[in-house]
Formats: structure tokens, sequence, C-alpha cells
């Protein structure tokens, strides 16, 4: 080759040149990917060049996008579209990308049919919205099927910018900007963390392929000895995974920011995030460094029980309905930990089962803030729901629902998938994680069912304030808050009721979606 | 660069991760927390393309060129937030932004 940019090397590649040109037809295990992507780019033009009075087209836009993404998705999956990695192992279409998909696309898609009349209420309508939204879904969605160092980075950015700028939306809201730059700089901080991981990965095995480092780390010269530059690796990249599932001690951000954000984006982020950022982190340590579990399954069932103990423990004291469920989610990180601390194969169903239920019971629990915040201001106050059982009982009822699955109770999506955690940590013997698991379910029943009993208690007269499981409320702060609820519109009730039948779906015939589980072989890459 | 001076070059990429995160747990300045993050995402990259060059990989450089081109596409979006947030003239000071706690 005479120079550095010689007709040969464009001909054939030369040996030492490690990229091989994909061929077209890896594109069709990247199709979904591709179509929420395609979709996003067809919003922005769409909101460019039509009037405001067109410009309610665009939910729905998102929504065919959505739902083709999710058709296709299916597609692949009953299609049995070989999990190979594709794009010289930086991307694979298996089955446990594909789980994650749906539930990433499901949660978007109610998020999306739940935006319009929050959106309208709030005075938030902007095309924006719904762009960053699916750019959020893409890098959800390349995150969950990422099977190299360099995709999950950027399937990580890919996703958390966008929510930056969605947090705040409002720009007339102190709390979402100052939500919006807590996330940033701890975000990025994190990410920083995250890449040096990874820089030293690669540096100790030459790969950034997660299947090339898992051979590495199975055969090559790694094989069976404890390197500390790699072990220093896998923690960094612990820390910047546990960061972004929001599990305790990297939680510092999660309340603050689930509280300013609008609730509507905080019901996307708390759950797609933490499915796609799961996948991530299953994939990597269960498969890719499955090898080197001895070393890491302590430290990863140490922050699974800060987890669980923090979340829970802060729950208890919180005046903030968001900032409940902030650090609830803490919690519900520190429960599917438990399910990467036990590692492969049980722990990881044991985990996609969680998530699965998670993403009913959290996006209910969210939907229905969502559906209630009024003009002025997010339904975020223990005020507001004092009473809603005899003003709006059918959503009191399915908002008891999800509070009763969150804390795990029996016929719930949540009890089936805390069952099948602490058993298969007990399985694998360790027995500590599931004592922690149950006890910190029964101290998070006490918050739940707070929130429960002030729904069913009855509001009284001005001047009259009424207790509740240790809270007292004034009569005239009652009145106020209560009036800014709404009602929310019988599409609105009809979604949520989807999601409570998906919860007690989850709950009542768990083999429905564990025989789907069952089938799924993770692919290192 | 010679194989020698490999552990100087890991060295360098580590005490500026090291003084990137000190700056962000330090400074109360949102600009300056950003800069000390952008210096910590440096210092990946100046491993990473060390590590490339060490392993006679190519995925170094491809990943330090993508590791970049994020970091530019978040501070559009850092900066943006940043001006958003104190334009109504608050003082550039992250100890300020504390109306969430409650």
């Amino acid at each position: 080759m005479t120079g550095p940019l010689g007709m040969a090397a464009l001909v054939a590649a030369p040996p030492w040149y490690p990229l091989h040109f994909a061929p077209a037809s890896n594109l069709v295990e990247f199709l979904p990917e591709l179509v929420v992507a395609a979709g996003m780019v067809a919003v922005l033009v769409t909101d460019l060049f039509v009037g405001p009075t067109h410009r309610r087209r665009l939910p729905l836009l998102t929504g065919l996008t959505l739902l083709a993404a999710l058709l296709i998705a299916v597609g692949e999956w009953v299609g049995h579209v070989p999990g190979r990695p594709v794009f010289d192992g930086a991307f694979a279409a298996d089955r446990f990308g594909l789980f994650a998909d749906f539930l990433i696309l499901l949660v978007a898609l109610a998020v999306t049919a739940l935006s319009p009349a929050y959106l309208q209420r709030r005075g938030l309508e902007s095309g924006e919205y719904y762009v960053l939204l699916l750019a959020a879904v893409t890098g959800m969605m390349v995150l969950s099927g990422a099977t190299s160092l360099i995709v999950v980075f950027l399937g990580i950015e890919l996703l958390s910018i966008p929510l930056y700028v969605l947090c705040a939306l409002n720009r007339d809201d102190a709390l979402g900007q100052e939500a919006a730059i807590k996330y940033l700089l701890l975000g990025g901080f994190a990410s920083a963390f995250l890449v040096y991981g990874m820089a030293l990965v690669y540096g100790e095995t030459g790969a950034t392929q997660l299947g090339r480092i898992h051979q590495v780390l199975l055969h090559g010269s790694l094989a069976g000895r404890t390197d500390p530059m790699l072990l220093a690796g896998i923690a960094l990249i612990g820390v910047g995974l546990s960061f972004k599932v929001s599990a305790a001690p990297f939680h510092w951000w999660t309340p603050d920011v689930y509280q300013g954000a609008p609730v509507l984006v905080t019901t996307f982020m708390s759950v797609a995030t933490k499915v796609a950022a799961f996948a991530a982190f299953l994939r990597i340590f269960s498969v890719t460094f499955g090898t080197a579990q001895s070393d890491w399954a302590v430290p990863v069932a140490l922050v699974a029980i800060a987890s669980m103990v923090f979340g829970n423990v802060v729950a208890l004291g919180q005046r903030s309905l968001k900032r409940m469920l902030a650090y609830s989610g803490i919690a519900q990180a520190g429960y599917v930990l438990i399910g990467v601390a036990v590692g492969q194969p049980d722990g990881t169903a044991a985990s996609l089962y969680y998530l699965a239920a998670y993403a009913a019971m959290n996006t209910g629990a969210f939907g229905i803030l969502t559906a209630l915040s009024g003009r002025g201001e997010d339904c975020d106050d223990y005020e507001g729901i004092l009473g809603l059982a005899r003003r709006q009982p059918l959503l009191a009822a399915l908002m008891a629902l999800f509070l009763l699955s969150l804390a795990g109770f029996p016929l719930t999506a949540g009890f089936f998938g805390k069952l099948f955690l602490f058993s298969a940590a007990i399985h694998d013997g360790e027995v500590p994680l599931a004592v922690w698991g149950v006890l910190t379910s029964a101290v998070s029943l006490f918050y739940y069912l707070r929130v429960i009993l002030t729904m069913f208690t009855e509001p009284g007269g001005a001047g009259e304030p009424v207790q509740v499981a240790g809270m007292t409320f004034e009569g005239g702060a009652v009145a106020r808050a209560q009036l800014a609820l709404v009602r929310p519109a019988l599409g609105t009730r009809a979604l949520l009721t989807l999601f409570a039948a998906a919860t007690l779906v989850l709950g009542l015939f768990p083999a429905l979606v564990d025989s789907l589980i069952q089938g799924i072989h993770v692919v290192a890459g | 660069m010679s194989v020698h001076l490999f552990p100087g070059f890991i060295g360098l990429s580590a005490a500026m991760f090291a003084v990137g995160a000190v700056g962000v747990l330090l400074r109360r300045n949102p600009l300056v927390v950003f800069m000390a993050i952008e210096l910590m995402l440096n210092a990946a990259n100046l491993a990473l393309v060390t590590y490339g060059r060490f392993t006679h990989t190519m995925d170094g450089q491809v990943f330090a060129i993508v590791v970049i081109t994020v970091a530019a596409s978040e501070v559009v979006v850092g900066l943006a937030l940043i001006t958003g947030v104190f334009r109504r003239g608050r003082r550039l000071d992250l100890d300020d932004l504390s109306e969430l706690r409650r």
C-alpha cells in the first residue's frame, strides 16, 4: 500500500483493519431501532412544516411509529430471527434484547397516549417533546441489544441526553430546570466512570465486543486469574450502570429528578430507562463477565441490599408522592439487582420477570398521577388524593392495586416477581439477599398502605384536620389541592385499566410470561 | 510512542481522571463542574487510545472518536440547560439549586 488512502485499501481491507463493512442483511436485525429513528426524523420534519392545528397529529405519528417497531420486534421474536450478533459483533437482536424492547415500546406507547391531554393542560404542547421521546426510545432499544462496549456507551448517551432535555420541558418551572441540571451533571459524571471502566476492560482484553471479551476471559491469558486492572474496569462499569438504574449509593439524583421533572416524563424514564439499563447490566455482568462472577457477586449483592434498605426506609418519611415513588424505585432497583447478583440463568430470568412486572405496576402508578395532574401543577401532594376513593373510585382502586403490587402483595405481579427473585437467591445459596428482600418488602408495605389509606379516608370540612397514618391534613389545604385534580377522559381510564389487567395477569398466571422468558438465550456478542 | 512510555500515558490518564473527579465533587460552579466532567471523559479517551496502540487494535481510537462526538452533543445540551436556569440572574452556584429537597 503506497499511501494511507491508497486504492488498495478501498478494494480489500488489509488484515489489520478490524472493521468489516456490514452486509445489508444486518439491517433486518436492526429494523425496529431504525423504524423508531426514522419516525423521530419524520416527527421532527412534520413539526417543522405543519401549522399548530395539525400539530395534534404528532402523537398519532409517534404512536404509529412505536406500534410499527413493536410489530416488527414481535415478528422477529416469532420468526425467530437468529440472535447472532451483527455489525461485527456490535449488536444482537436476540430474544433477551427483544423482550426488553417489548417492555420499552409498550411503556412508550402508554406514555404517548397519556401525553396530549397532559401536555395540553400544562401548556407544554410542542413537537420537540415527541422527537425527544422517540430519540430516547431509540437509545433504549440500542442499549438493550448492544453487544459491544462502544454501542453500550452510545445507547446510554442516546437515551440520557433527550431525557435531560425532557426534564426541563417546562421552561418556566424552576424545579424542572433544577432537576435537569442535576441529572445532566450527575449523569455526565457517571458516564465518565462508565467510559473509563470500559477503557480498562478494553485495555486488558484487547476487544470491545462483549463476545470477544467473554472469550478472552474464558480461554485467553486472563482465564482463571484475577487481574486488578480488569477488576477496576468491571467496578467502574458497575458504578456507571448502577447510576443509570438508580441503585444506592449511586441514587442521589433520583428523588430530585423524579420530583422536578413533569410527571409524564417521570413515568417514562422511571420505567423505560430502568428496563434498558438493566438489560445492559444483565448482559454485561451475568454473561460477559460471568466467569469473574465470584469477584463481582458480593459487591453487586451489597449494592442490592443498600438499595432495598435505603430506598424503603427513606420512602417512609416522604410527603411528596413523586418523591415517595422515586425512593420506591430505588428499592425496586435493589430487588432486580438480586437477579444480577445470582447470575445466569435463574437470576436473569427472575430479573426479566420482575422488570415486566415493574413495567406494568410502576407505569400504572405514575400514569395515574399523570392522569390526575391538573392545570397548575402535578398531582404530588397527599392532600390531593385524600378521599379520592369517593370522587374517583376507579382510579383509587387501580392506584391501590398498583401500590399493593409494588409492595409484593399476593395475586399481583409484584408478588411473583419477588417470589422468583428470592427463590433464585435461595437456590443459589445467597439466603441473606432473600432475607433482606423480605424484610424490606415488609417495611415498604407501610408507605404504600399509607397512600391507600389516604385515598380511602374522607376529608373533613374547613378547619377540621384529618389524621391518616401519622399525617395531619388541614381542611383548607385539602380543598385547594383537590380542586387542582382533573377527571381523566374515558380513554385514559381504559388505558390505566389495561395496565391494571396486566398487573393482575402477571400475578395470577405467571406461567404466561415466564414461559416466554424461559426460552430466552442471552447472546454475549 | 513506544511501549516503554505506556505506563506513563496510563498514569497521566489516571491522574487526569482523578483531578476531574475531585473537581466535580468540590467545585460549585456548574460550568467548572461541566469542564471537570469533560476532563474525566478525555482521561478515558487518552486511556482508550493508549490501549489501542498497545494492543494493536483500532477499537480504542474508534471508541475515542465516539466519546468525543457524544461529549460534544452533551455540551450543547448542557450549556443550553445551564443558560436556561441561570438566565434570570441567578448566581452560578450549584448550592443555590436546592429547592427540590424538602
